[in-house]
């Protein structure tokens, strides 16, 4: 199959595949393909490790994540959800290096029996930008990357079909099982189950819940594989793709040339050579 | 006995934003059978969700045998009001049927002898006596709707309310539901159905109320929500009358909505 | 084309008492058959062998012989009886893969697991959709649509595959009136153009209007198969808990009060 294409109108007149099959993302970033993208935050968060001092990984984290954020339209986004992923962390690390690193002298600050150092809070600086530059490269991954396009890519590279399937569709699983499980205590509550009062009530009022939840939930995974299975689904095989994110020459060198920057970055790092 | 009442009810879900019920009034006197017909997303799940709490207002009132269901939990409601959900399966997870049946008059408070009388007529009206000891899920699906309806009739709450009780059911299936709704009634209990089933309703309930979008587009007598006048607003919500409506009105007999009507009049 | 099944008996995995028993049925190309029976009385059983999803998915044990005009399929893994007979189950949302953005992928997702050619699964996709006259509902997420809506996008999955043969077991089940409607009225669209279907259901009314042949299913053996008017006029249907058609039964109360009104008989006899 050519990469990326996208047949509107075949030679015989026939109708094709629709545009909005596979519609390619708002921004350049977003059009990247997934495995770039996916190189790319993976370099981004072992190269703010491998970097020493407070300069580097402040650049990396301009250069590699707030600068495509920004490019891509989803800085906002990217901000919000990097933080809430890294905010327990981060503030338990920078306090922690703040208040209690060793062998520290210069004193900001005192609170009581504890002390804020300046060597402290450099340490605690380098610390906080490294989480947020890992936790922001996952997150431009996560905000630019639909999921059913990492795994149609991953099939196009050669994955089987049903594991494709699998990675997608365990993705469902979740909501699928909350929203069960919010409809079972809405039952359960018709019939008395008190959920608004003791704690040792609202103990023993797990199992009714739980237990349709998991009986239900496999019994409608039993009725979606006869529906799969009805649907040519165990056929051995690949199968036809109506679309895949185009990869090109340009992109394999990128990811090539990020791959051997971040070796060289570590082989430098252990060397000594960045200090 | 309870009477209920919605108010000038409004109810928006917050996740999405829809208005699914727009100013409903009803008033629900203690011991009538109501039955509520409309399309999917016509707002009759909504509103029955607020008459046990599971729902509370967005705008307007509630109120349960004159008290404000916005003053009583979800579970307090549960001994006045009795919903039947439709998916048996989203509901059932005792190992026997008896211990399912025994759940919710359990967290009403019953023991004993009392409790073991609720059951024992809660499953003499569903047809299942005999099958105590047996795994829910050894019956059958339409029996498992019945075992669901048994689990909220043991309750013997006042006003029970049916979520589409007959759907999926064959023959003796909704003859033994018919049964069930005449059963509760003749002990002076309020019941409230939710059917797709036009025939069904038309012979099983003294009032039919009709929805859509949101409100309340009809509310009488079979006779009149069946009547020929009202079939445009009847179609307008893609429901049909029953044939014995429409032969009925075809042949100049005024509206009969049964077939024992429609030959009632047919021998006149 | 035809479906034959002959003395084929099925006991589910780890069950006692067989499900069927005994069954002797054939679907022939271009007709509709309807199946009905009280519930347990082996309804989906026998649509789960006829797809051929039992015993292959489902497990169990079967008997007898099925066969595609004429060929055995005993042997045959399920992917390539999927391409013969395409099955549809009461159940809207989980007949949906959920792994799709749009309907017209949904509904390309069988021909693609087939690994046609592009262009074929793209012709074959919008064809399905046009035959269902759901093709401006293409670009939409089959998860947001109605119950009756994704029965249809379910139904056009299984016509992308281009079966001989269509079984549906209660496709109006779980629908109000209004998706009952779309849903039959495809089904009648189908059959008039030929296609070959087993629709099993517990309205009877709508079996009336659109079979020709009906098999009525007692503790899993066929208790009657015949013309639909024949078998859903029998007496006995109420006794093997099937509810008969409305005119069938306001034909009967009427007889039984005495009443012999010539409008009466005309209009249940028009149907």
């Amino acid at each position: 199959m050519a990469e990326g294409d996208r047949l509107t109108e075949s030679p015989s007149g026939q109708r094709g595949v629709p545009d909005f099959v596979g519609r390619p993302g708002p921004s350049a970033y977003h059009r990247l393909n997934p495995l770039t993208k996916a190189t790319l935050a993976t370099a981004t968060a072992i190269a703010a490790v491998a970097l020493g001092g407070l300069v580097g990984p402040i650049v990396l984290v301009t250069a590699a994540v707030i600068g495509p954020a920004l490019a891509a339209g989803v800085l906002g986004r990217l901000v919000r959800t990097a933080l809430l992923l890294s905010l327990p962390i981060a503030v338990s690390a920078f306090l922690v290096n703040l208040f209690f690193f060793p062998g520290a002298s210069q004193v900001l600050l005192r609170i009581g029996p504890i002390t804020a150092t300046a060597e402290g809070l450099g340490f605690a600086a380098e610390i906080l930008v490294r989480i947020l530059a890992i936790s922001g490269a996952v997150t431009l991954f996560y905000l630019t990357t639909r999921p059913a396009d990492m795994t149609v890519d991953l099939e196009r590279r050669g994955i089987s079909p049903r594991v494709a399937f699998v990675t997608n569709a365990s993705v469902q699983t979740v909501p699928a099982m909350v929203e069960r499980a919010g409809q079972i205590t809405a039952a359960q509550r018709a019939r008395g189950l008190d959920t608004e009062g003791s704690l040792w009530r609202r103990i023993r009022g797990v199992l009714p819940i739980v237990g349709p939840v998991i009986l239900g939930s496999i019994a409608e995974v039993e009725e979606r594989t006869m529906a799969l299975e009805a649907r040519g689904f165990t056929r051995p095989g690949r199968r036809t793709l109506l679309w895949a994110p185009p990869d090109t020459g340009a992109e394999r060198l990128i990811r090539w040339a990020v791959l051997l920057g971040l070796v060289a970055l570590i082989a430098a790092r252990i060397g000594g050579w960045l200090g | 006995m309870a009477e209920l009442r919605a108010e000038g009810l409004v109810h928006v879900y917050r996740d999405g934003g829809v208005r699914a019920l727009d100013g409903v009034d009803l008033a629900i006197a203690p011991g009538q059978r109501v039955a509520l017909i409309g399309q999917n997303g016509s707002g009759k799940t909504t509103l029955v969700r607020h008459l046990n709490g599971l729902l509370r207002p967005t705008e307007g009132r509630v109120t349960v045998d004159a008290t404000d269901a916005a003053s009583l939990t979800v579970a307090q409601l549960a001994s006045r009001v009795g919903l039947v959900f439709q998916d048996p399966d989203r509901q059932i997870f005792a190992g026997s049927v008896r211990a399912e049946v025994e759940f919710g008059p359990r967290n009403l408070g019953r023991s004993g002898s009392a409790l073991g009388s609720a059951v024992a007529d809660a499953l003499a009206a569903t047809g299942l006596v005999g099958e105590e000891e047996t795994n829910p899920y050894d019956l059958g699906q339409s029996r498992r709707k019945l075992l669901a309806i048994a689990s909220v009739l043991a309750m013997r709450t006042p006003v029970v309310v049916l979520d589409e009780p007959t759907t999926g059911q064959d023959a003796r299936g909704v003859e033994r539901v018919r049964a069930v709704v005449e059963g509760v009634a003749a002990e002076g209990r309020t019941v409230l159905a939710i059917s797709h089933d036009m025939r069904f309703v038309a012979e099983t309930f003294e009032r039919i109320v009709v929805m859509r979008a949101g409100r309340i587009v009809g509310d009488g007598t079979p006779e009149t929500v069946f009547g020929a006048d009202a079939w445009e607003a009847l179609r307008s919500t893609y429901l049909e009358p029953p044939l014995a409506a429409v032969l009925g009105d075809r042949f100049g007999m005024g509206s009969t909505p049964t077939d024992t009507s429609l030959i009632e009049a047919l021998l006149a | 084309m035809t479906i034959s099944l002959a003395g084929v008996g099925y006991r589910y995995a780890g069950a006692t008492a067989p499900a069927l028993l005994d069954v002797d049925l054939e679907l022939r190309d271009g007709e509709v058959l309807g199946l009905v029976g009280a519930s347990e009385a082996g309804k989906t059983t026998l649509c789960l062998v006829v797809s051929g999803l039992a015993p292959r998915t489902v497990g169990g044990q079967i008997r007898g012989a099925i066969r595609l005009d004429g060929e055995d399929v005993d042997a045959w893994p399920m992917h390539r009886i999927s391409e013969r007979v395409g099955i549809g189950f009461q159940n809207p949302a989980t007949q949906l893969s959920q792994v799709t953005g749009s309907v017209f992928e949904e509904v390309a997702f069988g021909p693609m697991n087939l690994a046609l050619p592009r262009d074929e699964v793209a012709e074959r996709t919008w064809s399905a959709l046009e035959s269902l006259r759901i093709d401006t509902l293409a670009e939409r997420d089959p998860v947001r649509l109605s119950g009756g809506q994704q029965q249809l996008v379910a139904l056009a999955g299984l016509l992308a595959m281009r079966p001989e043969h269509l079984v549906l077991d209660e496709p109006t089940a779980q629908l109000d009136p209004a998706g009952t409607r779309l849903v039959a009225d495809a089904i009648e669209r189908l059959a008039a153009d030929g296609a070959s279907i087993l629709v099993a259901e517990q309205k009877t009314d709508l079996l009336a209007a659109i079979c020709s042949r009906v098999v009525v299913l007692d503790g899993g053996r066929v208790a009657q198969l015949g013309p639909a008017a024949e078998v859903l006029g029998d007496r006995r249907l109420r006794d093997l808990g099937v509810a008969e058609p409305s005119a069938v039964r306001l034909q009967r109360a009427a007889e039984a009060a005495g009443v012999h009104d010539a409008r009466l008989s005309e209009a249940l006899a028009g149907g």
